[in-house]
Order: C-alpha cells, then sequence, then structure tokens
C-alpha cells in the first residue's frame, strides 16, 4: 500500500536533506566568524541575488513565464526605498515595507498588459516594460538623480558593521524564501506548475488562466521589490543599472545555471555564478569572456543545473 | 436536458466544419457520436467548451445560454472533458495531475501557504482507484504508458465533479484488453455518478456496447440520430460510414 500515497520525489532523501539543511544553515549564522570582510559582502549579495533570482523563478520554473524583465520591479524596490530615505527623510522600516508595495503595484500593471502575449512575445513585452523603467531612471533627474543614482542614503547605523548587515540579510531573505517554498508548495503553487506543464489545459480544469498567471507576475514582483530595496540600503545607493537589462539576464542565467526546476536552484546558481564573477574580475580584465565560457559548459554538462545534476546524482531516486 | 446545442455553426476559412448540429444529452445517459475522420466531432466539442467561439447557434447547459463564456467558466459549471491528442501535466505525478484539478473544482487553488500534499488526499486517491491508476499515483503524468494516459486525463476530468463528460476518442490507442478495461469503467462511472456523458468513438464495438444514443455526423452535419439498433439498420449510415469503418476495421 505503499504506492498510493504520492510522495514527491524528494522525500525519498527526507533525512538526508533535513541534515543538509542543517548544516548550511550552521555555516551560515557561523560564516562572519569564518570568512574575510569582502568575502562576507559577496555572501551579502549572494543572498539577495538568490533572492531575486528565486523570485523570477516563481515565474520561469513554476508558472512557465519566461520573463526578461525581472530587473526593472528590482529597480523599483531599490529606488522606492531610496527617494524614501533621502528626499523624504523617512523612516528605514516604512521606506522598506513600501518598496514591495510598489513593485507590487507597477508588477500588476506591466503584468496585466504582458500577460495578455504568450511565450516570446510575453517575454519581448516584460524586456520593454523594463527598459522603460530604466529610461525612466535614467532620464527623471530631479526624483531618481539619472545617471548619477542616488548616494550615500542615510541608512541606521545598525548597518554600518558588516556582520549586523549580514543576519540582517540572511533574516529577510531567510523568511521570504521560506514564504516562496510555502508558495509553490501550495494548492496554488500546484495551479501554476500545472500552468507551466501545459497552459492550454488548465481553462479546462476551471482555472482562470490569465488572472494566475498575473498573480505570479505579481508575486515575483512583490519578493523582487524586497530584493532591490534590501540591495539599496546593503550598498547605500541606487544606480539605473539595477534596472538594465544585463540585470536581468544575470537572474536568468543564476536560474538556468542552478535548475529552474529545483526549488534550490536559483540559490546555487546565485552562488555560483556571483562567485565565478567575483572571483573572475580579479585575476583578469576578460572575466566576462572567461565566465560566459564557464557558464555555456556549465549549462551543456548539467541539463538541469547545478542543483539537478547533484540531485541526479545524490539522490538517485529508489 | 443536461446539454442541447441548436444550430451550432463553425466554419475555418471556407471549410464548413460544423453545420448546424442539434445535440441533446441527458443525465444518466450515454450518448455516442461517431462519423469519418473530418467529421466536426471533435470541432463540435471544442464549441461545447469554448475552446472556440461558433459562428452561429447556442449551446445550453441545464437550461442556461453558456455559448459565449470562456472555457474556464464553461469548465466551473459542470462539464469535464478529455481531449483526443493526450493532454495531461507530465512533470506532474499523476497524483499531482488529478490534485490539481480537484483544488479548482473545491476553489482551493488560490490558497497560498498550505501544504498541497497533504489536502484532497483521500478524495483524489478515490479517484485514481475508479480510473485504476492507485498504483501509478507517484508516477509522473508523462512517464505513463499510453492507455494510462489516457484514463488519467478520464481521472482529471472526474476530479471537477462535471455533471457532463466529454471524451473525445477514449479508447484510442489503446490494447483490446485496456479498451475493454476503459468501455467497463466509463458505463460504471456514468450508471454510478448519474452524469451525461458524450463521447466520440472510432471503435464500433464500444459504440454499440454502451450508448443509448448514437448520432452519424458526417461532413459537418448531423445525418442521423437514434437507439444503436436504429443506427445499425440505417442504409445511409451503414453505406457511408459503418461500411466503410467495417473494412478498414478488417483490414486492421
Amino acid at each position: 500500500m505503499e504506492g498510493i500515497k504520492a510522495k514527491p520525489s524528494w522525500l525519498h532523501g527526507r533525512a538526508l536533506r533535513a541534515i543538509l539543511m542543517s548544516i548550511v544553515l550552521a555555516l551560515l549564522i557561523a560564516l562572519p566568524a569564518l570568512i574575510s570582510k569582502s568575502w562576507l559582502n559577496i555572501t551579502i549579495e549572494i543572498l539577495i541575488m538568490a533572492l531575486a533570482a528565486c523570485s523570477l523563478n516563481l515565474m520561469l520554473g513554476y508558472t512557465g513565464m519566461v520573463s526578461f524583465g525581472p530587473a526593472g520591479l528590482y529597480a523599483v524596490g531599490a529606488y522606492t526605498t531610496a527617494i524614501l530615505l533621502t528626499k523624504l527623510k523617512m523612516n528605514i522600516v516604512p521606506a522598506m515595507i513600501a518598496a514591495p508595495i510598489m513593485a507590487a503595484i507597477i508588477g500588476w500593471a506591466v503584468g496585466w498588459v504582458c500577460v495578455r502575449r504568450t511565450k516570446v512575445y510575453f517575454a519581448l513585452l516584460t524586456l520593454a516594460f523594463s527598459q522603460i523603467i530604466w529610461t525612466i531612471i535614467f532620464e527623471w533627474y530631479a526624483v531618481t538623480g539619472g545617471d548619477d543614482g542616488i548616494v550615500s542614503i542615510p541608512t541606521p547605523e545598525f548597518f554600518f558593521s558588516i556582520a549586523n548587515s549580514y543576519y540582517f540579510c540572511l533574516a529577510l531573505v531567510g523568511c521570504c524564501i521560506f514564504a516562496l517554498w510555502r508558495i509553490v508548495n501550495s494548492p496554488f503553487g500546484r495551479t501554476l506548475q500545472a500552468i507551466r506543464e501545459n497552459p492550454d489545459r488548465v481553462e479546462f480544469i476551471g482555472v482562470n488562466l490569465k488572472r494566475y498567471q498575473l498573480a505570479a507576475f505579481v508575486l515575483s514582483s512583490i519578493f523582487l521589490g524586497i530584493a532591490g530595496s534590501l540591495y539599496c540600503v546593503f550598498s547605500g545607493s541606487a544606480f539605473p543599472d539595477y534596472a538594465h537589462w544585463t540585470k536581468s539576464t544575470d537572474m536568468l542565467v543564476m536560474c538556468l545555471l542552478g535548475g529552474i526546476y529545483h526549488f534550490s536552484g536559483p540559490l546555487a546558481g546565485s552562488a555560483v555564478y556571483t562567485i565565478l564573477a567575483k572571483t573572475l574580475s580579479k585575476h583578469t580584465m576578460q572575466w566576462n569572456l572567461i565566465l560566459g565560457v564557464a557558464i555555456v559548459l556549465l549549462v551543456l554538462l548539467m541539463r538541469n543545473g547545478v542543483v539537478g545534476f547533484v540531485s541526479e546524482k545524490v539522490f538517485r531516486k529508489k | 436536458m443536461l446539454l442541447e446545442t441548436k444550430g451550432l455553426r463553425k466554419s475555418f476559412g471556407g471549410l464548413r466544419a460544423v453545420f448546424g448540429i442539434d445535440l441533446q444529452v441527458d443525465e444518466n445517459e450515454i450518448v455516442s457520436i461517431i462519423g469519418p475522420n473530418g467529421a466536426g466531432k471533435s470541432t463540435l466539442f471544442n464549441l461545447i467548451t469554448g475552446h472556440i467561439p461558433a459562428d452561429r447557434g447556442a449551446v445550453y447547459f441545464k437550461g442556461k445560454d453558456v455559448t459565449r463564456l470562456p472555457p474556464f467558466k464553461i469548465s466551473r459549471l459542470g462539464i469535464g472533458r478529455s481531449f483526443q491528442k493526450l493532454n495531461i501535466f507530465p512533470r506532474l505525478s499523476t497524483f499531482q495531475n488529478v490534485q490539481v484539478a480537484s483544488f479548482s473544482a473545491k476553489g482551493l487553488n488560490r490558497s497560498l501557504f498550505s501544504r498541497a500534499e497533504n489536502i484532497l488526499t483521500e478524495e483524489v486517491e478515490h479517484i485514481l482507484e475508479s480510473v485504476g491508476l492507485a498504483d501509478r499515483a507517484g508516477t509522473l503524468g508523462g512517464l505513463l504508458a499510453h492507455g494510462d494516459q489516457k484514463r488519467l486525463e478520464i481521472g482529471i476530468a472526474l476530479a471537477l465533479n462535471p455533471e457532463l463528460l466529454l471524451l473525445d476518442e477514449p479508447t484510442q490507442g489503446m490494447s483490446p484488453g485496456e479498451t475493454s478495461q476503459t468501455t467497463e469503467l466509463i458505463h460504471l462511472l456514468v450508471k454510478k455518478r448519474r452524469i451525461g456523458l458524450a463521447f466520440v468513438e472510432h471503435d464500433m464495438k464500444v459504440v454499440f456496447s454502451i450508448s443509448d444514443k448514437i448520432y452519424v455526423m458526417h461532413q459537418g452535419m448531423m445525418i442521423f440520430s437514434g437507439k444503436p439498433s436504429e443506427v445499425r439498420s440505417n442504409e445511409r449510415v451503414q453505406s457511408i460510414y459503418l461500411g466503410k469503418e467495417k473494412d478498414s476495421a478488417s483490414r486492421g
């Protein structure tokens, strides 16, 4: 009677996974004592980009919507917090809470238009909208500071300590990723996966396709907004680059590198990509070239991403 | 009357796919639609479920005009369907395939943070048992054998608790053993749930064994309808359809 209950495949290695998770968590908590400040900085970036990539993957890997514009919403989050802190001299808490709200509003407006098209047209629309956001940020000097960006953002003293910043990021990113994990494993998340698998079929099980795609878009925007806001607080600045399409492709590459069909794929992807980029750029001017080759090799050799590769080797089913 | 279509019409370019179809399905009734390839049978189903818009005519479900409704609304009213081409969720498990339809039927798929794996498990297991897939629950839908995938489609449709079921060639591509198994299954489902069933089928053995009423389509038109015995004895039907079918069946 074992077979009757449908157990997701990962359950077979549940104990193994629990142990792995605890080790990773313990390591993350002990990290400030273990590594140098510059590496801790890199780890913070990994965490924030992991959240961004994970948010994108809610659309990409779970709903099957290829978005080329996540950086636009990420920048909305960053600039919302930056503007509220500098121009309106707001407290950090409302300034950070406003970021996902703003991202949700803009994400809803953008998403409402984008979900009207599918596949490559959807992708192009998301790209176009993120370019619009970039242009607004770039041109609207009075509010966004244009290409000078917004610098020396007044953040509380708490963030002057790199360890404090790190723990704050770890806690917030951890909560968000846990929330995302609950979402993808909820009935809602299952419905998104059904949309990914067969968007035409879901309408015949009574699912309003466009509405669910829009919901995925808005949820993704909310978490992207949080990631952007966090990066703004951590770096004390906001630049038009945050909205640039290359930032979007960074996030896409992280998802693909880690494996879009695994929840932890974007997390691993963010770590691999960020560490590769940082170490390579230290040693050579042509780091982008080497990074490109490395990514091509990784994608070719590990078809389902790093996490997919590892789980096939380690958690081989049955 | 559970389902009634009146003068349904659909043309694709110059081709009349469906031309003035009146179809009636009652509850606890098995209706089959037969006809040569290209007769417009699948198009008829697509018109009923809102998949493609009708040029003219109307569809009534339980007396309500549903002609212009989008598919998801028609589905929610209680019309479940399967497709001629396999149409499941390949990378979800068999269990999840049915479960996601159950979520939708119960309005649970808006639930954002609850754990899907623990919800409606009994009901889903029950449906899987009734379509004979209980032991494949954990297998990915896309990895099931063809016949099992066809039955999974029926399972997905059943999860919606439909009052009307439309099955497009439910036994297509099945072995004789699987075919008779599935035929029996369909028959049992209708009698147990007292739902209406309309199905498109090429296997005449299946059609004549369980149908209460048979509609014969040809070039987009309904040329005859009646009880199996009436259809069998009708010469016109025999000449354009049954005869050919017998030939091709004997050719294998």
